[in-house]
């Protein structure tokens, strides 16, 4: 550290070098302040961390000690030299010695800059209508905001709406989501779009507009939900929250709390016999097949992204997971949420557990744990995090209704970390006699005449291979991003992480927020998890949109190009590269004019303009070039 | 007491293993020889349960792959189990973490024979190979069959060629191969 400091003293310009090994602590910010009073420096490079998370800091610094905030730089010696280079000390003291001395050079051009400020609609768009949306939607309402809830099935409440019981707490699921639908399905400043979709978003933060397409549900607000249109429906397609289980009609409403409480027809199976239509002219007159769907333009300010899950379904050709288990092959081999169902009294079988090949109650039962989860060969290498309780939850379930039955969960680490999660297992270790096997099972074969199963695993602990004839096979799949992802994440102009959930702005600091200001994450659509993490991180998302609603303005990065009128052809090449459509030919002066809002100071048009006409602030030609002239030696 | 103080329970017991005189060095040399995925392990008896040989035998993959992450070389090593994988590959089909067992029973199996644990079957078939050229020998049946026939008593190929012998015995000599299986020099045919 000394050797850098005695380094930086000695470059041309350079009026004070100080080594401080907090300089980001109280103390280490009062030696910049007093330095720039005292030799009345013009220009500061801090030579640490990474800028992403301290350059406010020292910006700060340099505006309270009355010097231009853009006039201060960040050389990162931590993550561009030190900790790649751990290895080769002397050459990574070279390094950082390089690094620093570029700047020097850099921030000599560096011209001071102001931010803008902009004003912040006051409203929040929230896409997806499950307990995530549907909370986040709640808080924002209740602070005296307009929130328009976006759901593109025909009814809110989400994965959550098909669930019997929450672990831990054996919570009957729709108890403690109804009312919160209902809340949210009447609350006055939330405005629901059902059987909806974003089509459109365009705008910056605290100004975004939206585009939104409400899909024809070929019944109107007039119905009452009295559902006399069903019986006389012909069409029986398979029931998509019974996961399968059971048969629905054309025309339908997802479960009986559904909210809207407003049937839809399900135009890709309708016949249009009417007979819905005859029928229901006798009563309340709802069903209109001449609705087409409708645009809606909205205003706002925040947005909050709480699109959910699609659950683990195998993957084509890997040859591992679902199918490695014989799921679609074997008829006795279920996922999780055909449990879910056939354990729910209000599920195909109301509440009674039967198999699917003979509708008989199965008395061996297996449930495999991790499946597609955990995998590194071209699988799912995260944990999802719930199906360990959901397993768990469903085993003490069947052994409260059937005490007889022979419960084994083969699982590889158990994972109950939640609050009351462990407890929750011990009791289903110590007062319910499931059987634990330490294992992951390895084979799975059918007996073509009792569709039994044969289960082959290794009982690990017991260092002995197993075999075990089971009824019925539950695969507890994991979470997966849902199959539109990156349609949302083109729409919205937001990142996936490598595992394709959406990607939040730090992990640890800023787990709700995207990169884009004024976008906000929440629930499983960052990523896996349970019903508390998903309405905690909804009231994380719905916190930061209110911060920003309730300033009312603001500040925009002033990281934005500029241009030079004289230099500028009008080619448009700067406009037709940019991926925030920030810039276009002026009308009056026809030269490139950047929107500064719009623009993200990403420099892809400073690249790419032939004159050098259009220069990034902060990073101009003039700027970047004495940096790497000083990186070269030159 | 005092006998308590002085002596840890693994010099009583070997039962009891002691984490601090394990080999260190084991599981990074087979590492370095093809087994570089064995650290994702996580002991879950995909392999184990799956193995034709597993089922058979003492021979169990998960508890393997165990020892030698732990570092119990001579252990692993000396098992005549390890001898017993059929190279079938379904352990590697199956690992969900791509561990590659097969490929690490293989190298075990080399620094086995490194480490001078070659089964005396294994042996005799490279004194066979050695002495005549071929692993499994023409007996005195079909050599009678083959005179019989108007054949030379010996097939076409290293077995009746003595120059090729040699060459192969001086191959073996050069890669150590021969000190592997104790082949001694006055068994060269004549």
């Amino acid at each position: 550290m000394e050797k850098t400091r005695v380094f930086g003293e000695k470059l041309p310009g350079v009026v004070v070098s100080r080594d401080n090994k907090f300089m980001c602590s109280d103390p280490g910010q009062k030696l910049i302040k007093d330095d720039i009073e005292e030799h009345r420096l013009d220009r500061v490079v801090v030579a640490a961390c990474s800028p992403r998370l301290h350059d406010p800091t020292f910006r700060g610094v340099c505006r309270e000690a009355g010097l231009n905030p853009y006039l201060t730089e960040m050389a990162n010696i931590r993550e561009q030299s030190s900790w790649v280079h751990m290895e080769e000390k002397t050459k990574a003291l070279e390094v950082a010695q390089d690094i620093i001395q570029g700047l020097v050079e850099k921030v000599k051009y560096l011209e001071p800059l102001e931010t803008k400020e902009v004003p912040v609609t006051p409203s929040c768009l929230i896409i997806g209508g499950g307990i995530t949306g549907i909370s986040a939607a709640l808080d924002i309402a209740n602070a005296g905001y307009k929130v328009y809830l976006v759901e593109k099935s025909p009814t809110i409440g989400g994965r959550m709406a098909q669930l019997d019981k929450t672990f831990p707490t054996m919570d009957c699921s729709s108890c403690i989501l109804t009312p919160k639908m209902a809340e949210a399905g009447r609350h006055p400043n939330i405005e629901l779009f059902t059987y909806s979709e974003l089509k459109d978003l365009s705008g910056y933060v605290g100004n975004f507009k939206a585009t939104i397409v409400k899909n024809p549900r070929y019944v109107t607000t007039e119905c009452t939900g009295c559902g006399e249109c069903v019986p006389v429906c012909p069409v029986y397609i398979p029931n998509e929250f019974e996961e399968g289980l059971a048969a629905r009609k054309a025309i339908y409403i997802p479960f009986p709390q559904a909210i809207p409480n407003c049937y839809t027809i399900d135009m890709d199976h309708c016949i249009r016999c009417d007979l819905c239509l005859r029928i229901c002219d006798e009563q309340a007159k709802a069903v209109d097949f001449t609705q087409v769907p409708e645009e809606f333009e909205l205003d706002v300010g925040t947005l909050i992204v709480a699109t959910g899950n699609d659950v683990f379904e195998g993957m084509e050709s890997v040859g591992h997971g679902i199918e490695e288990y014989g799921y679609g092959t074997y008829e006795n081999v279920i996922m999780g949420l055909h449990m879910e169902r056939l354990l729910s009294s209000t599920g195909p079988t109301g509440g009674k557990l039967v198999r699917p090949s003979d509708k008989k109650e199965p008395k061996t039962i297996a449930f495999i744990q991790c499946v597609g989860s955990r995998n590194q060969m071209n699988l799912n290498p995260w944990c999802s995090r719930v199906c360990c309780m959901y397993a768990l939850k469903y085993a003490r379930q069947i052994k409260e209704k059937h005490p007889d039955a022979n419960v084994f969960i083969f699982y590889i680490d158990i994972r109950a970390f939640g609050k009351g999660y462990e407890e929750f297992y011990e009791i289903a270790q110590s007062q319910y006699g499931i059987k634990f096997i330490r294992g992951r099972v390895s084979e799975l074969l059918e007996d073509p005449e009792t569709k039994n199963l044969l289960i082959r695993g290794e009982d690990t602990l017991l260092t002995r291979p197993i075999q075990l004839e089971a009824d019925l096979v539950v695969l507890s799949v994991g979470l997966v991003p849902r199959q539109d992802a990156q349609t949302i994440a083109t729409l919205l102009n937001i990142s996936r992480s490598a595992d394709g959930f959406f990607l939040e702005a730090h992990p640890k600091l800023a787990p709700c927020d995207t990169t884009l200001q004024g976008i906000f994450l929440a629930g499983t659509a960052q990523g896996p998890k349970d019903i508390p993490d998903s309405v905690a991180q909804g009231k994380g998302a719905s916190s930061g949109a209110l911060a920003l609603m309730q300033r009312g303005v603001v500040e925009i990065e002033p990281y934005v190009p500029e241009v030079d009128l004289d230099l500028c052809s009008a080619c448009e090449m700067c406009v037709q590269v940019c991926p925030y459509q920030a810039i276009e030919i002026s009308e009056t002066t026809k030269k490139a004019l950047v929107n500064e809002v719009l623009c993200h100071g990403c420099g892809i048009c400073n690249a790419e303009c032939p004159t050098g006409a259009i220069q990034l602030r902060s990073f101009k030609d003039t700027q970047l070039l004495a940096q790497v002239a000083a990186l070269l030696g030159e | 007491m005092a006998e308590s103080e002085s002596e840890s329970p693994s010099d009583t017991n070997p039962e009891v293993l002691n984490l601090n005189e394990v080999d260190q060095a084991f599981i990074k040399e087979i590492v370095k020889a093809g087994g570089e995925n064995v650290f994702a392990c996580y002991q879950c008896g995909t392999c184990t349960a799956g193995c034709p040989a597993g089922w058979k035998t003492a021979f169990k993959i998960r508890t393997i792959l165990r020892k030698s992450i732990l570092g119990l070389k001579k252990e692993v090593i000396s098992d005549r189990a390890i001898w017993n994988c059929t190279t079938c590959y379904t352990c590697y089909d199956r690992c969900p973490r791509d561990v590659r067992p097969t490929e690490v029973i293989k190298t075990i199996r080399n620094l086995a024979v490194k480490g001078g644990y070659m089964l005396d079957s294994h042996k005799a078939v490279s004194h066979f190979a050695l002495k005549m050229g071929h692993a499994v020998p023409i007996n005195e049946q079909f050599a009678e069959q083959r005179e019989a026939l108007g054949l030379a008593r010996l097939p076409p190929n290293a077995s009746s060629d003595k120059k090729a012998i040699k060459e192969f015995q001086k191959i073996a000599k050069r890669t150590g191969f021969k000190g592997l299986v104790d082949f001694e020099e006055e068994e060269t045919p004549e």
